[in-house]
């Protein structure tokens, strides 16, 4: 029975294309218990760990999702013609980290934060659906408050926005790698 | 090592003045909380006298710079009766600031390893990227170029000096069709390519017309990897993506 439980999660993450929950497994299983799912999960994950699979089931986006492993993308790039895979600019990159640590936040909150304008970089990111809009700031002018995505979670390979470090391990972050970092910058 | 010199070429390395202040303050391995105006703004100077050609936008970067420095400079020169609280400090507002911005800097590049390592992974949703509208260094470009482009074509197939006999009529519609059926079968179309196969003028300019209506319709995308690459033409996916 437990196997056959395996084997019907297995299923499920298989099928779907975003990052399927664990309360929604619960709510498609209901004819089992929910420490059983759990189980069921953690044994499920253990088997694509330790076996010999060319794919294995991530935690990714507050979900569960196929993914293949990382050492095969060279074969994955050849099989589907691409040399290399898009990056964001930087500009987006350091858009994306203003809005993840200082979310809800305006356009002209990000712009001041950065120094630069960056109207045009958050437009591009909502089009990559990787922020989103959620709602209007009760202050003059009531401009728009954006937030990072479900999709900003997936890109990154996080679970939830907690896995990003805090701030404050930000700062201590900072203070050990302040001297290489700076030969860094010197080189580019 | 000279970085001063070769900073023209990298501009992806700074993204605004506040960046700019802290490359030069890093240089000057200084303490941030203790920045020396009249060091740093020397050091503008100096760069500014080094240099032969003009970056208008990295200028006008450096000016903004230059001013915040002279402005807390003439804050601090000012005779107070009162010490100046810390938050009013134009000194502090500034360190803030920049420990925000560092903050934020030390974020991105730990965003771009965790992109690194997640661009690896292959997941089901994402494919076939190539076919995604959002390959995301493209860089989608305007009618004005597009047209520029196929005058460029034009004006050089003139240069050849082929001499065709019309009798052929082109639908819109037709092109239209054809430009579809192409993309279909090919992953995309080299803008270029396709029209310099065109047998006349005529067909050429039908063609591109068709395109343009393709393109305003949002049925296919053109899109070029950086300037003075080859324009490709794709068909746009999201919908059909998102159905499956």
């Amino acid at each position: 029975m437990e196997n056959r439980l395996k084997e019907i999660i297995e299923s499920l993450i298989f099928i779907s294309l975003e990052p399927l929950t664990l309360e929604k497994i619960k709510s498609v299983l209901t004819e089992f218990k929910q420490e059983e799912i759990e189980q069921a999960i953690k044994e499920l994950l253990d088997t694509y760990v330790s076996n010999e699979r060319g794919i294995q089931i991530i935690h990714s986006g507050g979900g569960l999702l196929f993914s293949t492993k990382p050492e095969h993308d060279s074969f994955i790039k050849r099989l589907l013609k691409i040399e290399r895979k898009g990056k964001l600019s930087s500009a987006a990159l350091e858009t994306l980290s203003a809005i993840a640590y200082h979310q809800p936040i305006t356009l002209a909150e990000i712009s001041a934060l950065r120094g630069v304008d960056s109207s045009s970089t958050l437009k591009t990111l909502l089009q990559k659906r990787l922020v989103k809009i959620v709602g209007r700031k009760k202050s003059p002018g009531n401009p728009l408050i954006y937030r990072t995505s479900e999709k900003f979670l997936t890109y990154f390979g996080l679970n939830t926005i907690k896995d990003l470090p805090s701030p404050e391990e930000l700062s201590k972050i900072l203070d050990e790698e302040d001297i290489p970092e700076e030969e860094d910058i010197a080189e580019q | 090592m000279d970085a001063s010199t070769d900073y023209q070429v990298k501009l992806e390395v700074f993204q605004g003045p506040l960046d700019l202040l802290l490359f030069l303050i890093r240089k000057k391995k200084i303490d941030i909380h203790d920045i020396p105006i009249a060091t740093v703004t020397r050091e503008y100077l100096k760069y500014l006298n080094q240099k032969e050609r003009i970056n208008l936008d990295r200028e006008a970067e450096f000016l903004l710079i230059a001013a915040l420095l002279i402005y807390i400079k003439s804050q601090m020169l000012l005779p107070r009766e009162k010490p100046l609280e810390d938050e009013k400090d134009p000194r502090q507002i500034l360190v803030n600031r920049l420990l925000d911005y560092q903050r934020i800097k030390a974020a991105s590049s730990l965003l771009r390893e965790k992109e690194e390592e997640e661009l690896l992974k292959w997941k089901r949703s994402f494919l076939p990227h190539l076919l995604q509208e959002d390959a995301m260094d493209y860089i989608e470009i305007s009618l004005f170029d597009l047209g520029e482009s196929f005058f460029v074509l034009m004006k050089k197939k003139e240069r050849e000096g082929i001499k065709t006999i019309k009798g052929k009529e082109y639908s819109l519609e037709e092109k239209m069709k054809e430009i579809l059926a192409f993309l279909e079968a090919n992953e995309f179309l080299d803008f270029l390519d396709y029209f310099s196969q065109a047998e006349s003028f005529e067909e050429a300019l039908v063609s591109f017309l068709g395109l343009l209506e393709l393109i305003k319709a949002r049925i296919v995308i053109a899109l070029q990897e950086s300037h003075f690459q080859p324009i490709k033409v794709w068909l746009r996916r999201k919908e059909r993506l998102t159905n499956n």
